[in-house]
């Protein structure tokens, strides 16, 4: 990888520099309702589709009647498993090769409430949605295991990858001075972005269009392709914006080979919307999880022992793994430690990613469990977390590139006035309110896969960034220009950037928290390369106005070139363009190491994760920190919960737009408001449906339900983490939210809720 | 069952004949047979405020509407809050000096709430701002900015 020589401004300027606080440059489109997303589209005798689900949670599908539908005016096709076009399976996200059986969008076998069984496809959505209600299905239906806490659903199997151990944690254990074992407990809880799931898909001839939002435009591509038997080129996926995805959004799902199966069956294009129920069940949130942990210490509150064993739910078939040991196996120093995770299949679609999945439930169990501790044996929540902090990775032993963790207490206990702090549970009151502070870390790993873009620097000046990666509210669009602008040396207003699209330059997955750092030094390095191209092209062309000079060397500022040897003269660069004749000069770029720049390694790169390094990958161990203060109010009857005041102290490394950032934070946090105190998958014990599979049912945070909120960037350049310096930001946030609230209800109230979401029937 | 009926509608200062099935709600008669899509299809169930549009200046869930409804009443969509060129609203002005969105889905629905808010007299302070912002959810989680962007919005209105 290049080693690049970068300023590293780190002001709150809020010009177009990288570091500035500039405006998303794509918010006017955005306010104005401008901004096209997917299904924003209407391509030439389109029609409609509506997907019908399974109401049972397991059995088999023994007959559709299709035939009022059909006779439905309007009604164009009721695509059921029987005379769909079959096509083939594909390779998946890992780059695992695909199973040799079809695959089958439609089931017949069910295993799970809410799975797709057929689809009517009509002139328009009413006649569509009127019709599929017309579809009478006969199932034979056998008894759902409908959670983990149905006895029938056992123990699951171990997932062997998972264990984490080292010294004796058990033998150090029972002899601790100090014992405490608590189970901790996530519920279902689900991605809900505002922008409801679904596409538009067009065939003309062989080659296939998608509006789709899309969290990874290559790798969806790839299964599109896969699917259909046709080239990887032949697929057109366009998501230039995408409305919220958190996770979801980086899969095709089952609906989208329904859709694209249907347009080609009738040669039209069609357009899939699922509706906001099945976004419930038409892919998975994140699954239920349980840790049990077991700490064993010193009386002073020095850890001497971790023993951690977990679950999560996974669907009957297929491995969804929440990586439950991911913080506790690094926040803190132990000398002994063991950490094991089961899955448990039960009758639910296959749960997916939900930010930060792993860390996020991960850090629910080990930052209550080190409270519960401090009280145990009577220390400051903040002095234990100090007491035992990890100068090292404790698992990987290495050093940490970065951990500016001490800083982030600090920073976030000054600011909240933690030293305000009464020591005891229940001591703090204002009339009808207790009143609880609460402290809590989180982390999140520096994923780090290679990068590519092009900068193209146009006859006008304008500079020209692109690439398939994407922005769904992170500020893609807004960063890479700044670090256009900052490595050529041009006003970020001349600087357009083009993202979303299949045919632009590859780009992986925007999810780990790791597309702004790839992507940022992925542009820097095809802009110097294209800055270094005008350059030459300014001193040696015969015809530019630089030729006289003799200069071996220019400068670019403002847009404006500039010889050492005659300062006070200075060119626009469409003037050099102009002069010299040349239309445009572009870099294509990658980050690749040399050993995968072959074309198999280079597609394998961008359409798997197969390549991406895990965050011990080399000397160092890569990590984002935070930490969250919280203030709580619980209403002394009726035990309501409202977070009052928080502050968060951040870890993300250099920021690239701090404005962004820091909008980014604030969101993470929020939804971890939602994790804490109101979001639950409410699953029927007796049918396996998820019951609340709505947003008035479901609960997301509300405008009302939300303080003001103080965030604190602690991070410095780090350049082990990312060619530019940053580290992880969009995951970040939400781990440690939850921890932070639960210890605060605990020193408000007394009591300890170790099953979230908080609500006010476990207080009273 | 496809029996259309045939509407008049006037969208942002502009009459469209439209003919439509008298089931169509407002919210796709604009999305799907008027392609103004800057009003946003979120939960189809009047609960998550995507779909806000002005109706006589009154805030209403066009999803929860049917255009039938509207015949003969003055609609407002995001795309009719400012002309097109022109100063945007001081609202729009607001929401993208305080980054008051991220994925941007929401924004329209909560531009227009945020309008109505403002004109009904409930910006006087932060907590009336977020109570009477409520309607209308944001996943991003930009309600901090929200409030911002609205308190400050309400002073240049006023």
């Amino acid at each position: 990888m290049t080693i690049v020589d970068t300023k590293m401004k780190h002001g709150d300027a809020s010009d177009g520099l990288l570091g500035g606080r500039l405006a998303r440059i794509d918010g006017p489109v955005k306010i104005t309702g401008a901004a096209d997303y997917a299904m924003e589209h209407f391509p030439e005798g389109m029609v409609y589709a509506v997907v019908i689900d399974s109401t049972i949670a397991s059995g088999r599908v023994v007959a559709i009647d299709t035939g009022s539908a059909e006779a439905y005016p309007g009604v164009l096709l009721v695509l059921t498993p029987d005379n769909a076009l079959p096509i083939k399976s594909a390779t998946d996200w890992t780059g695992a090769p695909p199973a040799e059986a079809p695959f089958e969008p439609l089931a017949r076998e069910v295993t799970f409430a809410g799975q797709h069984i057929a689809a009517v496809i009509a002139e328009t959505f009413e006649q569509a949605t009127a019709a599929a209600a017309l579809v009478k299905v006969t199932y034979d239906e056998t008894a759902p295991i409908s959670s983990f806490d149905d006895p029938r659903s056992g123990e699951g199997f171990p997932i062997d990858m998972m264990t984490k151990e080292w010294g004796d944690a058990e033998a150090a254990l029972a002899i601790a001075p100090v014992r405490i074992e608590q189970e901790y407990r996530t519920p279902r809880e689900y991605n809900v972005p505002i922008e409801p799931h679904g596409l538009i898909a067009r065939w003309e001839g062989d080659m296939l269009t998608l509006w789709e939002p899309s969290q990874w435009i290559d790798g969806m591509s790839r299964t599109y392709a896969e699917w259909f038997g046709i080239p990887f080129e032949k697929v057109r996926l366009l998501s230039p914006y995408i409305g919220g995805g958190f996770g979801s959004k980086a899969f095709p799902a089952r609906y989208g080979a329904v859709a694209a199966i249907a347009a080609k069956m009738l040669d039209r294009p069609v357009k899939l919307a699922i509706t906001r129920p099945q976004t419930f069940t038409a892919f998975g949130g994140r699954p239920a999880t349980r840790q049990t942990i077991a700490l064993g210490a010193t009386r002073e509150g020095k850890l001497l022992s971790i023993v951690h064993r977990s679950a999560n739910e996974t669907s009957m078939d297929d491995v969804a793994v929440e990586p439950l040991g991911s913080v506790t196996s690094i926040m803190y120093a132990v000398p002994n430690f063991s950490s094991r995770q089961n899955i448990v299949p039960v009758n639910t679609v296959k749960p997916g990613a939900l930010r930060a999945p792993g860390e996020n439930p991960s850090a629910f169990g080990i930052e209550c469990a080190i409270d519960e501790l401090a009280y145990e044996v009577g220390i400051d929540p903040l002095d234990i977390r100090l007491l035992n902090y990890a100068e090292e990775d404790p698992h990987a032993r290495k050093p940490w590139s970065t951990r500016r963790l001490r800083e982030a207490y600090a920073a976030g206990a000054e600011a909240f006035g933690w030293a305000k702090r009464s020591p005891s549970v229940r001591s703090m009151r204002e009339g009808k309110q207790l009143i609880g502070y609460g402290v809590a870390a989180g982390t999140y790993p520096v994923r780090r896969t290679p990068g590519e873009a092009m900068v193209r620097i146009l006859s006008n000046g304008t500079i020209e960034v692109a690439s398939s990666g994407i922005d769904m509210g992170q500020g893609t669009y807004t960063i890479l220009a700044q670090t256009a602008a900052e490595a050529i040396g041009v006003p970020v207003e001349t600087v357009v950037v083009k993202l979303g699209d299949s045919s632009l330059p590859r780009a992986p997955v925007a999810g780990g928290s790791q597309l702004a750092n790839l992507m940022t030094g992925a542009v820097h390095v095809a802009a110097l390369a294209a800055r270094d191209e005008l350059i030459g092209l300014a001193i040696n062309d015969q015809n530019s106005p630089f030729r006289d000079l003799q200069a071996n060397t220019l400068t670019i500022e403002g847009g404006q070139m500039s010889s050492p040897r005659d300062a006070g003269s200075s060119v626009a660069i469409a003037e050099v363009m102009r002069r010299t004749g040349r239309d445009r000069i572009e870099a294509l770029r990658n980050t690749l190491p040399e050993n995968l720049r072959n074309k198999d390694d280079h597609f394998r790169n961008f359409t798997t994760i197969s390549t991406m390094l895990s965050p011990t990958e080399g000397d160092y161990s890569m990590h984002s920190w935070c930490v969250h203060f919280v203030e709580v109010r619980v209403d002394v009857d009726f035990g309501t919960v409202r977070v009052s005041r928080m502050v968060s102290a951040l870890d993300s490394g250099r920021l690239y737009n701090p404005k962004l950032a820091e909008s980014q934070w604030k969101g993470g946090i929020i939804m971890g408001i939602g994790q804490a105190l109101l979001e639950e998958g409410l699953v029927d014990q007796r049918n396996g449906h998820v019951m609340n599979n709505n947003l008035g049912d479901y609960l997301v945070p509300t405008n009302a339900d939300i303080p003001d909120l103080e965030v604190i960037s602690v991070g410095i350049p780090d350049t082990n983490a990312s060619i530019l310096g940053g580290k992880a930001v969009g995951e970040l946030a939400i781990v440690g939210v939850a921890p932070a609230i639960a210890n605060a209800v605990y020193h408000a109230t007394g009591i300890r809720v170790r099953d979230l979401p908080i609500t006010l029937e476990k207080l009273i | 069952m496809s029996n259309q009926t045939t509407i008049n509608l006037e969208i942002n200062g502009k009459a469209h004949a439209l003919a439509v099935e008298p089931r169509v709600t407002l919210l796709d008669a604009l999305r799907d047979h008027l392609e103004l899509t800057g009003t946003k299809k979120g939960c189809d169930q009047g609960q998550c405020g995507a779909c806000t549009v002005h109706v006589d200046g009154e805030r209403v869930l066009s999803c929860l509407t049917l255009a039938v409804q509207v015949e003969g009443r003055a609609v407002t969509t995001i795309e009719g809050l400012s002309d097109p060129g022109a100063e945007l609203h001081p609202v729009q002005a607001a929401f993208l000096e305080h980054d008051a969105f991220q994925c941007g889905y929401c924004t329209p629905g909560q531009i227009m709430s945020a309008v109505s808010c403002i004109r009904e007299g409930h910006a006087g302070s932060d907590d009336e701002i977020r109570e009477y912002m409520s309607g209308n959810l944001c996943r991003c989680g930009a309600y901090p900015h929200i409030v911002e962007a609205v308190r400050e919005a309400a002073k240049v209105m006023s």
